[in-house]
């Protein structure tokens, strides 16, 4: 997860994000490969190395997924607190009524 | 990875009654579900240990379908703090397979969720609802596109990071 943080700041060589990360290249390229095949980074040939970077679209996906449950949860707080209110002024009425 | 999913919110309303409001199936029933969605069904065993299920229908233009999502009380502080497992469940409150539903295989079977009550300003309640270890695998990245259409059925609860 730390090499996909470092990524979100832009595209980086193996060489670079093994050095940032202090770990050994072979280490760095086994996690790349890991994200690669889940088509979360993309690697892209730039003469001697291999540049690293982010695939946006698995990350969007991630976002709406986050989204529809926030939706749904906030949906049901919505539907609660209306009911308390409801509640409440009922409550409200009633008081009143046992007043003089 | 695992992430814990928080939503909070600041209801006008004293802990007495947000409490109730959680932890009596009538009252429940009352607001279980989005806008425009009906709860009819609801059953609540309140102590440590004990088992609910919770029901939410989808309105007629939306299917109409029934929604369970059921587990066990892991902690209960009253006025303060209800913990409990949840899960997909059937009409008889037995658990759901994710994977039987068309769920990714990694989907969780049980989701640990505490909902901490704090009554502040004296009359008003913070709610807090925490869902712990959700897993964001690889599998979830590449499910997610198809997911969202049917996530209503999952009735869980669930909150942005």
């Amino acid at each position: 997860m730390r090499i996909v943080e470092l990524l979100r700041d832009g595209p980086r060589p193996v060489g670079e994000i093994a050095g940032r990360l202090q770990l050994r290249q072979p280490q760095v390229s086994k996690h790349l490969r890991v994200l690669s095949d889940a088509g979360l980074v993309k690697a892209r040939p730039v003469a001697q190395q291999r540049i690293y970077q982010l695939q946006p679209k698995p990350f969007a996906e991630l976002d709406t997924w986050l989204d529809t449950f926030h939706r749904t949860w906030e949906g049901r707080l919505d539907s609660l607190e209306e009911y308390l209110n409801e509640l409440q002024a009922i409550q409200r009425k009633r008081e009143k009524k046992k007043m003089p | 990875m695992k992430v814990d999913l928080v939503v909070t919110r600041i209801i006008d309303a004293t802990v007495e009654l947000v409490w109730k409001a959680w932890t009596d199936p009538e009252q429940v029933m009352r607001w279980w579900g989005p806008k425009d969605y009906t709860s009819p069904l609801c059953k609540i065993d309140l102590r440590e240990g004990g088992k609910y299920l919770f029901c939410m229908r989808a309105p007629q233009e939306q299917g109409g379908q029934d929604s369970y999502s059921g587990g066990a009380y892991k902690k209960i502080v009253p006025m303060k703090l209800l913990e409990f497992t949840q899960g997909l469940a059937d009409k008889d409150g037995h658990k759901i397979d994710p994977a039987q539903i068309g769920m990714p295989p990694d989907f969780p079977r049980e989701i640990r969720t505490e909902v901490v009550f704090k009554a502040i300003r004296g009359d008003m309640t913070e709610l807090t609802i925490t869902e712990y270890d959700w897993p964001v695998g690889q599998m979830y990245v590449f499910s997610l596109a198809g997911l969202h259409q049917s996530i209503d059925k999952l009735a869980v609860v669930l909150a942005k990071r």
